[in-house]
Protein backbone atom coordinates (compact mmCIF):
# COMPACT_ATOMS: atom_id res chain seq x y z
CA UNK A 1 0.00 0.00 0.00
CA UNK A 2 1.41 3.18 -1.13
CA UNK A 3 1.67 6.35 1.67
CA UNK A 4 -0.78 7.94 -0.44
CA UNK A 5 -3.52 5.54 0.38
CA UNK A 6 -3.14 5.37 3.92
CA UNK A 7 -2.85 9.09 3.78
CA UNK A 8 -6.14 8.69 2.02
CA UNK A 9 -7.31 6.55 4.44
CA UNK A 10 -6.44 8.63 7.45
CA UNK A 11 -8.30 11.37 5.64
CA UNK A 12 -11.82 9.37 5.19
CA UNK A 13 -10.94 8.18 9.30
CA UNK A 14 -11.04 11.43 10.44
CA UNK A 15 -13.76 12.99 8.17
CA UNK A 16 -16.23 10.08 9.47
CA UNK A 17 -14.70 9.82 13.36
CA UNK A 18 -14.95 13.59 13.39
CA UNK A 19 -18.64 13.34 13.13
CA UNK A 20 -19.14 10.00 15.46
CA UNK A 21 -17.36 12.20 17.63
CA UNK A 22 -19.57 15.16 17.24
CA UNK A 23 -22.61 12.84 17.70
CA UNK A 24 -21.34 11.12 20.82
CA UNK A 25 -19.94 14.27 22.74
CA UNK A 26 -23.66 15.84 22.14
CA UNK A 27 -25.33 12.50 23.79
CA UNK A 28 -23.00 13.32 26.38
CA UNK A 29 -23.61 17.34 26.30
CA UNK A 30 -20.45 17.74 25.37
CA UNK A 31 -18.45 15.98 27.93
CA UNK A 32 -16.22 14.39 25.37
CA UNK A 33 -12.73 15.84 25.63
CA UNK A 34 -10.45 14.48 22.95
CA UNK A 35 -10.01 12.80 19.76
CA UNK A 36 -6.86 11.46 18.55
CA UNK A 37 -5.98 11.06 15.03
CA UNK A 38 -6.84 8.06 12.74
CA UNK A 39 -4.51 5.33 12.88
CA UNK A 40 -4.35 3.18 9.79
CA UNK A 41 -2.94 -0.28 9.90
CA UNK A 42 -2.83 -2.53 7.48
CA UNK A 43 -1.91 -6.03 9.14
CA UNK A 44 -1.45 -9.57 7.61
CA UNK A 45 -3.84 -11.97 9.40
CA UNK A 46 -1.25 -13.67 11.76
CA UNK A 47 -0.45 -10.41 13.29
CA UNK A 48 -4.32 -9.63 14.56
CA UNK A 49 -3.80 -11.28 17.79
CA UNK A 50 -0.90 -9.27 18.96
CA UNK A 51 -2.58 -5.77 17.41
CA UNK A 52 -6.04 -6.63 19.57
CA UNK A 53 -3.97 -7.55 22.63
CA UNK A 54 -5.31 -8.68 26.06
CA UNK A 55 -7.96 -11.56 24.56
CA UNK A 56 -9.76 -12.65 27.38
CA UNK A 57 -9.78 -8.84 28.66
CA UNK A 58 -13.72 -8.28 28.48
CA UNK A 59 -15.29 -5.58 25.81
CA UNK A 60 -18.34 -4.33 24.49
CA UNK A 61 -18.66 -4.25 20.88
CA UNK A 62 -20.92 -2.76 18.14
CA UNK A 63 -21.02 -4.41 15.26
CA UNK A 64 -23.17 -2.80 11.81
CA UNK A 65 -22.78 -4.51 8.13
CA UNK A 66 -23.05 -2.01 5.24
CA UNK A 67 -24.43 -2.15 2.18
CA UNK A 68 -25.75 0.08 -0.56
CA UNK A 69 -22.73 1.35 -3.34
CA UNK A 70 -20.26 0.83 -0.59
CA UNK A 71 -19.92 -2.77 0.93
CA UNK A 72 -18.20 -3.44 4.07
CA UNK A 73 -18.36 -3.67 8.28
CA UNK A 74 -18.10 -0.95 10.80
CA UNK A 75 -17.56 -1.81 14.48
CA UNK A 76 -17.14 -0.14 17.78
CA UNK A 77 -14.98 -1.70 20.40
CA UNK A 78 -14.30 -0.44 24.11
CA UNK A 79 -12.67 -1.77 27.38
CA UNK A 80 -15.90 -3.16 29.33
CA UNK A 81 -14.52 -0.19 32.58
CA UNK A 82 -14.73 2.80 29.40
CA UNK A 83 -18.49 1.25 28.20
CA UNK A 84 -19.55 1.05 31.97
CA UNK A 85 -18.35 4.99 31.99
CA UNK A 86 -20.03 6.32 28.89
CA UNK A 87 -23.37 3.91 30.36
CA UNK A 88 -23.29 6.04 33.42
CA UNK A 89 -22.94 9.19 32.02
CA UNK A 90 -25.72 8.45 29.59
CA UNK A 91 -28.49 6.80 31.47
CA UNK A 92 -26.82 6.58 35.07
CA UNK A 93 -28.49 9.20 37.23
CA UNK A 94 -30.05 7.51 40.42
CA UNK A 95 -29.64 4.13 38.89
CA UNK A 96 -27.93 1.24 41.05
CA UNK A 97 -26.74 -2.09 40.66
CA UNK A 98 -25.94 -3.85 37.55
CA UNK A 99 -24.48 -1.41 34.89
CA UNK A 100 -24.90 -3.82 31.60
CA UNK A 101 -28.93 -4.26 32.25
CA UNK A 102 -31.36 -4.00 29.51
CA UNK A 103 -31.27 -0.45 29.89
CA UNK A 104 -27.50 -0.32 30.10
CA UNK A 105 -26.87 -2.66 27.30
CA UNK A 106 -29.32 -0.66 24.88
CA UNK A 107 -27.63 2.53 26.01
CA UNK A 108 -24.55 1.21 24.96
CA UNK A 109 -25.64 -0.51 21.34
CA UNK A 110 -27.26 2.78 20.87
CA UNK A 111 -24.85 4.79 21.27
CA UNK A 112 -22.26 2.14 18.51
CA UNK A 113 -24.96 2.92 16.47
CA UNK A 114 -25.09 6.69 16.46
CA UNK A 115 -21.96 6.79 16.33
CA UNK A 116 -21.09 4.48 13.50
CA UNK A 117 -24.29 6.10 11.45
CA UNK A 118 -22.89 9.35 11.82
CA UNK A 119 -19.34 8.32 10.42
CA UNK A 120 -20.93 6.63 7.81
CA UNK A 121 -23.47 9.70 6.82
CA UNK A 122 -20.42 11.76 6.64
CA UNK A 123 -18.32 8.97 4.15
CA UNK A 124 -22.22 9.36 1.72
CA UNK A 125 -22.10 13.37 2.50
CA UNK A 126 -18.63 13.27 1.07
CA UNK A 127 -19.09 10.89 -2.11
CA UNK A 128 -22.47 10.74 -2.95
CA UNK A 129 -22.69 6.71 -2.38
CA UNK A 130 -25.04 5.07 -0.46
CA UNK A 131 -23.84 3.66 2.94
CA UNK A 132 -26.42 2.20 4.55
CA UNK A 133 -25.54 0.44 7.99
CA UNK A 134 -27.63 -2.80 9.27
CA UNK A 135 -29.55 -3.04 12.49
CA UNK A 136 -26.48 -2.75 15.00
CA UNK A 137 -25.24 -5.84 17.33
CA UNK A 138 -23.49 -6.06 20.68
CA UNK A 139 -21.51 -8.68 22.35
CA UNK A 140 -19.51 -7.55 25.67
CA UNK A 141 -17.80 -10.68 25.69
CA UNK A 142 -13.96 -11.92 25.96
CA UNK A 143 -12.14 -9.50 23.47
CA UNK A 144 -10.35 -12.28 21.85
CA UNK A 145 -14.00 -13.71 20.82
CA UNK A 146 -15.66 -9.89 19.89
CA UNK A 147 -13.10 -8.92 17.25
CA UNK A 148 -12.54 -12.68 16.19
CA UNK A 149 -16.52 -12.61 15.16
CA UNK A 150 -16.42 -9.18 14.00
CA UNK A 151 -13.03 -10.38 11.49
CA UNK A 152 -14.69 -13.32 10.46
CA UNK A 153 -17.92 -12.16 9.89
CA UNK A 154 -15.89 -9.65 7.74
CA UNK A 155 -14.73 -12.52 6.20
CA UNK A 156 -10.87 -10.86 6.11
CA UNK A 157 -8.42 -12.44 3.89
CA UNK A 158 -4.73 -12.70 4.35
CA UNK A 159 -4.44 -8.73 4.91
CA UNK A 160 -6.39 -6.13 7.26
CA UNK A 161 -7.27 -2.72 6.56
CA UNK A 162 -8.40 -0.85 9.72
CA UNK A 163 -9.19 2.80 10.46
CA UNK A 164 -8.94 2.99 14.02
CA UNK A 165 -9.39 6.05 16.18
CA UNK A 166 -9.42 6.24 20.19
CA UNK A 167 -10.94 9.37 22.00
CA UNK A 168 -11.41 9.76 25.98
CA UNK A 169 -14.01 11.61 27.78
CA UNK A 170 -14.58 13.24 31.03
CA UNK A 171 -11.39 13.15 31.62
CA UNK A 172 -11.10 9.33 31.88
CA UNK A 173 -9.53 7.83 28.69
CA UNK A 174 -11.80 5.67 27.10
CA UNK A 175 -9.91 3.67 24.43
CA UNK A 176 -12.72 3.53 21.79
CA UNK A 177 -11.98 2.20 18.81
CA UNK A 178 -14.04 2.69 15.50
CA UNK A 179 -13.13 0.58 12.70
CA UNK A 180 -13.65 0.62 9.67
CA UNK A 181 -13.40 -2.69 7.37
CA UNK A 182 -13.97 -2.49 3.77
CA UNK A 183 -13.23 -4.76 1.27
CA UNK A 184 -10.25 -3.75 -0.91
CA UNK A 185 -12.20 -2.75 -3.75
CA UNK A 186 -14.61 -0.33 -1.93
CA UNK A 187 -11.87 2.04 -1.03
CA UNK A 188 -10.87 2.46 -4.66
CA UNK A 189 -14.56 3.22 -5.44
CA UNK A 190 -14.60 5.64 -3.02
CA UNK A 191 -11.12 7.16 -3.98
CA UNK A 192 -12.41 7.09 -7.90
CA UNK A 193 -15.66 9.18 -6.50
CA UNK A 194 -13.41 11.83 -5.33
CA UNK A 195 -11.14 12.28 -8.60
CA UNK A 196 -8.16 10.62 -7.26
CA UNK A 197 -6.54 8.00 -9.21
CA UNK A 198 -6.34 4.71 -8.73
CA UNK A 199 -4.47 3.31 -5.60
CA UNK B 1 3.81 -26.46 32.85
CA UNK B 2 4.42 -25.26 29.52
CA UNK B 3 1.39 -23.51 28.17
CA UNK B 4 1.56 -22.49 24.46
CA UNK B 5 -0.95 -19.79 23.31
CA UNK B 6 -2.85 -20.78 19.67
CA UNK B 7 -3.96 -18.21 18.27
CA UNK B 8 -6.54 -17.49 15.11
CA UNK B 9 -5.19 -19.71 12.26
CA UNK B 10 -3.14 -21.06 13.89
CA UNK B 11 -1.70 -24.84 14.92
CA UNK B 12 0.57 -26.20 18.14
CA UNK B 13 0.98 -29.82 18.77
CA UNK B 14 3.21 -31.02 21.75
CA UNK B 15 4.03 -34.34 23.07
CA UNK B 16 4.26 -35.22 27.02
CA UNK B 17 3.76 -32.42 29.40
CA UNK B 18 2.09 -28.92 28.67
CA UNK B 19 -1.00 -26.76 28.05
CA UNK B 20 -2.20 -25.54 24.76
CA UNK B 21 -4.89 -22.70 25.02
CA UNK B 22 -6.61 -20.64 22.61
CA UNK B 23 -8.15 -17.27 24.27
CA UNK B 24 -11.20 -15.71 22.85
CA UNK B 25 -13.18 -18.31 20.67
CA UNK B 26 -16.25 -16.48 19.22
CA UNK B 27 -17.34 -18.05 16.17
CA UNK B 28 -14.05 -19.41 15.63
CA UNK B 29 -14.05 -23.40 16.63
CA UNK B 30 -11.12 -24.51 18.90
CA UNK B 31 -10.20 -28.45 17.62
CA UNK B 32 -7.90 -30.64 19.90
CA UNK B 33 -6.80 -34.03 18.75
CA UNK B 34 -5.05 -36.49 21.00
CA UNK B 35 -3.35 -39.66 20.68
CA UNK B 36 -3.64 -40.53 24.69
CA UNK B 37 -1.03 -43.82 24.12
CA UNK B 38 1.71 -41.26 22.35
CA UNK B 39 0.35 -38.61 24.79
CA UNK B 40 0.68 -36.70 22.04
CA UNK B 41 -1.74 -33.30 21.50
CA UNK B 42 -2.72 -30.95 18.64
CA UNK B 43 -4.61 -27.87 18.59
CA UNK B 44 -5.97 -25.14 15.80
CA UNK B 45 -8.18 -22.36 15.70
CA UNK B 46 -9.93 -21.99 13.04
CA UNK B 47 -11.23 -19.07 11.87
CA UNK B 48 -13.78 -19.98 8.37
CA UNK B 49 -15.33 -22.85 7.50
CA UNK B 50 -14.13 -23.22 3.83
CA UNK B 51 -10.64 -22.20 2.34
CA UNK B 52 -11.21 -20.09 -0.92
CA UNK B 53 -10.81 -22.09 -4.49
CA UNK B 54 -8.73 -18.61 -5.79
CA UNK B 55 -6.35 -19.10 -3.58
CA UNK B 56 -3.92 -21.66 -4.74
CA UNK B 57 -1.37 -21.76 -1.66
CA UNK B 58 -3.11 -21.41 1.59
CA UNK B 59 -1.10 -19.12 3.83
CA UNK B 60 -2.07 -20.92 7.23
CA UNK B 61 -3.73 -24.33 6.47
CA UNK B 62 -5.17 -23.72 10.14
CA UNK B 63 -7.51 -20.71 9.10
CA UNK B 64 -10.08 -22.84 7.39
CA UNK B 65 -11.71 -25.84 8.49
CA UNK B 66 -10.86 -27.96 5.29
CA UNK B 67 -7.22 -27.26 5.05
CA UNK B 68 -6.98 -27.34 9.17
CA UNK B 69 -8.09 -30.34 9.69
CA UNK B 70 -5.32 -32.83 7.71
CA UNK B 71 -3.11 -30.19 8.89
CA UNK B 72 -3.68 -31.00 12.28
CA UNK B 73 -3.67 -34.86 11.95
CA UNK B 74 -0.28 -34.32 9.93
CA UNK B 75 0.92 -32.05 13.10
CA UNK B 76 -0.12 -34.85 15.45
CA UNK B 77 1.48 -37.94 13.13
CA UNK B 78 4.77 -35.89 12.89
CA UNK B 79 4.86 -35.75 16.81
CA UNK B 80 4.74 -39.28 17.13
CA UNK B 81 0.45 -39.89 17.01
CA UNK B 82 -1.54 -42.76 15.13
CA UNK B 83 -3.86 -41.70 12.91
CA UNK B 84 -6.24 -44.49 14.31
CA UNK B 85 -5.89 -43.67 17.66
CA UNK B 86 -6.89 -39.73 17.43
CA UNK B 87 -10.02 -38.28 19.33
CA UNK B 88 -11.74 -34.52 19.22
CA UNK B 89 -12.82 -32.00 21.55
CA UNK B 90 -14.41 -29.20 20.15
CA UNK B 91 -15.43 -25.93 21.27
CA UNK B 92 -16.62 -22.48 20.12
CA UNK B 93 -18.48 -21.69 17.01
CA UNK B 94 -20.83 -19.62 18.78
CA UNK B 95 -22.36 -16.63 17.31
CA UNK B 96 -21.82 -12.97 19.05
CA UNK B 97 -24.22 -10.91 16.88
CA UNK B 98 -27.24 -11.74 16.36
CA UNK B 99 -27.55 -9.23 13.46
CA UNK B 100 -24.16 -11.16 11.22
CA UNK B 101 -26.61 -14.56 10.49
CA UNK B 102 -26.84 -14.88 6.80
CA UNK B 103 -28.80 -16.66 4.30
CA UNK B 104 -26.95 -19.87 5.06
CA UNK B 105 -26.59 -19.39 9.15
CA UNK B 106 -24.21 -17.85 11.37
CA UNK B 107 -20.44 -18.60 10.59
CA UNK B 108 -19.88 -20.39 13.83
CA UNK B 109 -22.76 -22.96 13.47
CA UNK B 110 -20.57 -22.93 9.50
CA UNK B 111 -17.76 -23.66 11.25
CA UNK B 112 -18.78 -26.47 13.67
CA UNK B 113 -20.82 -28.36 10.53
CA UNK B 114 -17.53 -27.88 8.68
CA UNK B 115 -15.37 -29.37 11.04
CA UNK B 116 -17.64 -32.01 12.24
CA UNK B 117 -17.87 -33.18 8.09
CA UNK B 118 -13.58 -32.93 8.05
CA UNK B 119 -13.52 -34.94 11.18
CA UNK B 120 -15.86 -37.67 9.68
CA UNK B 121 -14.15 -37.71 6.65
CA UNK B 122 -10.95 -38.61 8.72
CA UNK B 123 -12.75 -40.99 11.15
CA UNK B 124 -11.84 -39.29 13.96
CA UNK B 125 -14.15 -39.08 16.63
CA UNK B 126 -15.49 -36.50 18.48
CA UNK B 127 -15.70 -37.42 22.51
CA UNK B 128 -16.61 -34.24 24.29
CA UNK B 129 -17.52 -30.62 22.87
CA UNK B 130 -18.68 -27.30 24.17
CA UNK B 131 -20.03 -25.64 21.32
CA UNK B 132 -22.75 -23.18 19.64
CA UNK B 133 -24.22 -20.44 21.79
CA UNK B 134 -23.79 -16.83 22.07
CA UNK B 135 -20.81 -16.17 24.13
CA UNK B 136 -17.27 -15.99 23.73
CA UNK B 137 -14.79 -19.23 25.20
CA UNK B 138 -11.50 -20.06 26.70
CA UNK B 139 -10.40 -23.41 25.68
CA UNK B 140 -7.04 -25.32 27.55
CA UNK B 141 -5.60 -28.50 26.67
CA UNK B 142 -3.49 -30.68 29.09
CA UNK B 143 -1.56 -32.97 26.76
CA UNK B 144 -0.42 -34.99 29.83
CA UNK B 145 -4.02 -36.36 30.42
CA UNK B 146 -5.87 -35.19 27.46
CA UNK B 147 -8.43 -33.21 30.02
CA UNK B 148 -9.75 -30.09 28.60
CA UNK B 149 -11.55 -27.28 30.17
CA UNK B 150 -13.74 -24.75 28.65
CA UNK B 151 -14.20 -21.21 30.06
CA UNK B 152 -16.48 -18.21 29.74
CA UNK B 153 -16.94 -14.98 31.34
CA UNK B 154 -19.91 -15.76 34.12
CA UNK B 155 -20.00 -19.24 34.45
CA UNK B 156 -18.21 -22.47 35.98
CA UNK B 157 -15.23 -23.66 33.93
CA UNK B 158 -16.03 -27.06 32.66
CA UNK B 159 -14.66 -30.24 31.16
CA UNK B 160 -15.39 -31.27 27.90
Amino acid sequence: MTSRKVDFLRELGTIGVGHATIALSDMLQGKLLRLEVPDVRILRFGELAEFIGGLDQTVAGVFIQISGDVSGYMAFILPVECAAVLVKLLVGNGRSGEVFDALGRSAIEELGNIMITSYLNALSALTGLVMKPSIPGLAIDMAGAVWQSILAGALVDDEVTLIRTEFSAEGVAIDGNIILLPAEDEFKKIARVLGLEEM
Amino acid sequence: MREVFVNMGQIHGMAGDGILTTVGLGSCVGVALYDSSAQVGVMGHIFLPQSRPHSAKVELPGKFADTAIPALIEEAVRLGAQKRRLWAKLAGGANLFANLAGPNGNIGMQNIQAVLAHLKLHDIPVVGQDVAGHHGRKMRFYVDTGRVTVTAIGKDPIDI
